[in-house]
C-alpha cells in the first residue's frame, strides 16, 4: 500500500515538474517573441526598436510584463463578471496544453501521444470558446463584433488546417508526432517538404496560409482590426487578464511554427547527418533541441515578416479564401494523397 | 479558368514583391532614421526659430530693447510682460521683461514686430521645466539665453 502511495506521489511530482518546465519555457519564449517582433517591425520601418532597457533592450518585455502585473484589473459595468474572468483562462489553457505533445527534441516531449496531431487540432480549437465568451461578457459592441468575427474566422480556417495536417499524417502513416519526426531522419532531403512528392509542398503552403489566419496575425487579423474594432474581443480587458490573452496569442504563433516544423521540416532532425545525427543520448537531445528551436525561429521570423508587410484583408475576402480556395484545394490534395498512398506507396 | 489562374499567379507575385520591399528595408541597405536623442544631438537647421530671447549687445552690456511694448501688444497669447524703467527719460530700457514660455506657440510675431530687431530666436529647444514658474523667463534669463549679438557691421547711410 505504501509503495503505491510513493509511486503515486512520484508520478504526481513528475507531472507537476513537467508542467512547470513547459510553462516556464512558454513564458520565456513569449517574452522573447514579443521583443523579436518589435525589433523586426522596427527594423522594417527603418527604426531601431527597443534599445534602452538592459543591453540592446533585452529587458524591455520583462519591464512591460511587470508593468502589466501592476495595472488595475478593471471589470466594466454591465459585464458578466464570471464569464469575463474565466475567458482569458479559456484562451490561455488550450494554448498552453498544445505544448504538451510537441517534440522539442529527441526524448524531449512532455507526453508522447499516439494521436498527437488530432490532439493539437482538437485542443487548439477550444480557444475560440474563450474568445467568444470574452467578447460577449465584455458588454461592448466592439468586443462582441470582434468575437463574432473571430469565431467565424477560426471555425472556417479549422477545416483547411486539418485538410493540410492530414497529408503528412497519411504519408507517414502515424498521428504520433514523434513517429513522424523519426520518419524524417537522415538529412534535409528526407524532410516531408523536400521529398519531391508535390502534394506535401501544397499542404505546407496551405498550412502556412491557414495557420496565419488561425493565429490571427496581421493579414488576417480582422477579429482585432484596430481601425474598425479598437482591439476586438479584448477591448475591455486590462492588467493580468489582458496579459493572458497576449500571452496566448504569441504562444500560438510559436505553436504554429512548431507544428509546421514537426510535420514538414523534419522536427528536431538536423539538416545534415554530420551536424549532430551521429550523436546519441543526452548529446543528441541537446543538439536536436537546438535544431528544433532554430527552425521554429526561422518560421516565427517569417511570420513576423509577413505580418509587417501585408495589409489586412476584408471579411468577405477572408471567407472567400477559406471556403472557395483553400478547402477545395485541400480536398483535392487529400484525395490525390490518399490515392498515392493506397496505389503507389505501399506497392 | 484562365482569369482564376492569372489571379492566383498575380496574388503570389504581388505578395513576393511586397516581401521583397520589406526585406530591403530590413537589410543593412536602409539605415535607421532613429536619432538616439540624448546621446546624438539633432542637427539644427541654419534658420532654426526657437523661443524669443533678448541678446545682449556687447558695447552697451544690455539688449537693444526700448520697452516700447509692441511685442506685448502683438502677442496673440498675451504672455509677454514689459515694464519701462522710468529712472532716466533719455534712456529707455525695460525694468521688467518676462515671457511665459509654457503658453508660447512660437509664432514669431513678437520678433517680427520689434522695431529694434532685438528679440531674436534662440537656437535651443530643451525648454522643459518641472514647475510652472520655471517656464517664465525674466529679463536676466532672456539675456543669458540670447547670448551676445555679433558686433554691428560699420555701415553708413548716404544722406
Amino acid at each position: 500500500m505504501n509503495q503505491i502511495l510513493i509511486d503515486l506521489a512520484l508520478e504526481l511530482g513528475k507531472l507537476i515538474a513537467i508542467a512547470v518546465v513547459v510553462l516556464v519555457f512558454m513564458l520565456v519564449a513569449v517574452l522573447y517573441l514579443v521583443l523579436k517582433l518589435r525589433w523586426v517591425i522596427a527594423r522594417i520601418q527603418s527604426r531601431l526598436g527597443p534599445n534602452r532597457t538592459g543591453p540592446w533592450g533585452v529587458a524591455q518585455t520583462v519591464a512591460d510584463a511587470l508593468k502589466l502585473f501592476q495595472k488595475e484589473d478593471i471589470i466594466p459595468k454591465g459585464a458578466d463578471k464570471w464569464l469575463f474572468t474565466i475567458a482569458p483562462a479559456l484562451v490561455f489553457i488550450p494554448a498552453y496544453l498544445v505544448y504538451v505533445v510537441i517534440p522539442f527534441g529527441a526524448g524531449l516531449t512532455a507526453q508522447s501521444l499516439n494521436v498527437g496531431v488530432m490532439y493539437i487540432s482538437a485542443i487548439s480549437s477550444i480557444g475560440v470558446i474563450g474568445i467568444i465568451v470574452g467578447g460577449w461578457a465584455s458588454n461592448n459592441k466592439w468586443s462582441l463584433l470582434g468575437a463574432f468575427r473571430g469565431a467565424s474566422q477560426l471555425i472556417s480556417y479549422e477545416v483547411p488546417i486539418i485538410l493540410a495536417l492530414v497529408v503528412p499524417v497519411l504519408i507517414n502513416g502515424s498521428l504520433d508526432l514523434n513517429t513522424i519526426v523519426a520518419n524524417q531522419s537522415g538529412g534535409f532531403w528526407h524532410w516531408d517538404l523536400f521529398t519531391g512528392f508535390p502534394m506535401l509542398p501544397l499542404a505546407f503552403l496551405m498550412l502556412v496560409i491557414a495557420g496565419l489566419a488561425e493565429i490571427n496575425v496581421t493579414p488576417f487579423d480582422i477579429m482585432e482590426a484596430e481601425s474598425e474594432l479598437v482591439a476586438g474581443f479584448n477591448t475591455e480587458y486590462s492588467g493580468m487578464k489582458f496579459a493572458l490573452f497576449f500571452l496566448a496569442e504569441f504562444a500560438e504563433s510559436f505553436t504554429l511554427s512548431a507544428i509546421i516544423t514537426t510535420l514538414f521540416l523534419g522536427g528536431y532532425q538536423p539538416p545534415l547527418h554530420i551536424l549532430g545525427g551521429q550523436l546519441t543520448g543526452i548529446a543528441f537531445s541537446a543538439v536536436s533541441l537546438f535544431w528544433f528551436m532554430a527552425k521554429c525561429w526561422v518560421l516565427v521570423v517569417f511570420i513576423m515578416w509577413v505580418r509587417s508587410t501585408l495589409p489586412r484583408v476584408r471579411v468577405d475576402q477572408l471567407m472567400n479564401l477559406s471556403w472557395k480556395a483553400l478547402i477545395p484545394t485541400g480536398l483535392v490534395n487529400l484525395l490525390l494523397t490518399g490515392a498515392y498512398v493506397v496505389f503507389w506507396m505501399h506497392k | 479558368m484562365s482569369t482564376i489562374l492569372s489571379d492566383i499567379k498575380n496574388s503570389f507575385v504581388s505578395i513576393i514583391k511586397g516581401l521583397k520591399v520589406t526585406a530591403i528595408n530590413w537589410s543593412i541597405l536602409r539605415p535607421c532614421v532613429t536619432e538616439l536623442y540624448p546621446e546624438q544631438r539633432p542637427q539644427l537647421p541654419e534658420a532654426y526659430r526657437g523661443m524669443p530671447t533678448l541678446p545682449v549687445r556687447p558695447e552697451t552690456g544690455r539688449s537693444d530693447c526700448i520697452a516700447c511694448g509692441a511685442c506685448a501688444r502683438m502677442c496673440p497669447e498675451h504672455i509677454i510682460t514689459v515694464e519701462v524703467d522710468k529712472t532716466d527719460p533719455k534712456d529707455r530700457k525695460p525694468a521688467k521683461f518676462s515671457i511665459d514660455i509654457s503658453r508660447c506657440m512660437f509664432c514669431g510675431l513678437c520678433m517680427e514686430v520689434c522695431p529694434k530687431g532685438c528679440l531674436r530666436p534662440a537656437r535651443t529647444f530643451e525648454l522643459a521645466s518641472r514647475t510652472r514658474e520655471g517656464m517664465i523667463y525674466n529679463l536676466d534669463k532672456l539675456n543669458e539665453l540670447g547670448g551676445q549679438l555679433p558686433p554691428e557691421p560699420e555701415t553708413k547711410l548716404e544722406s
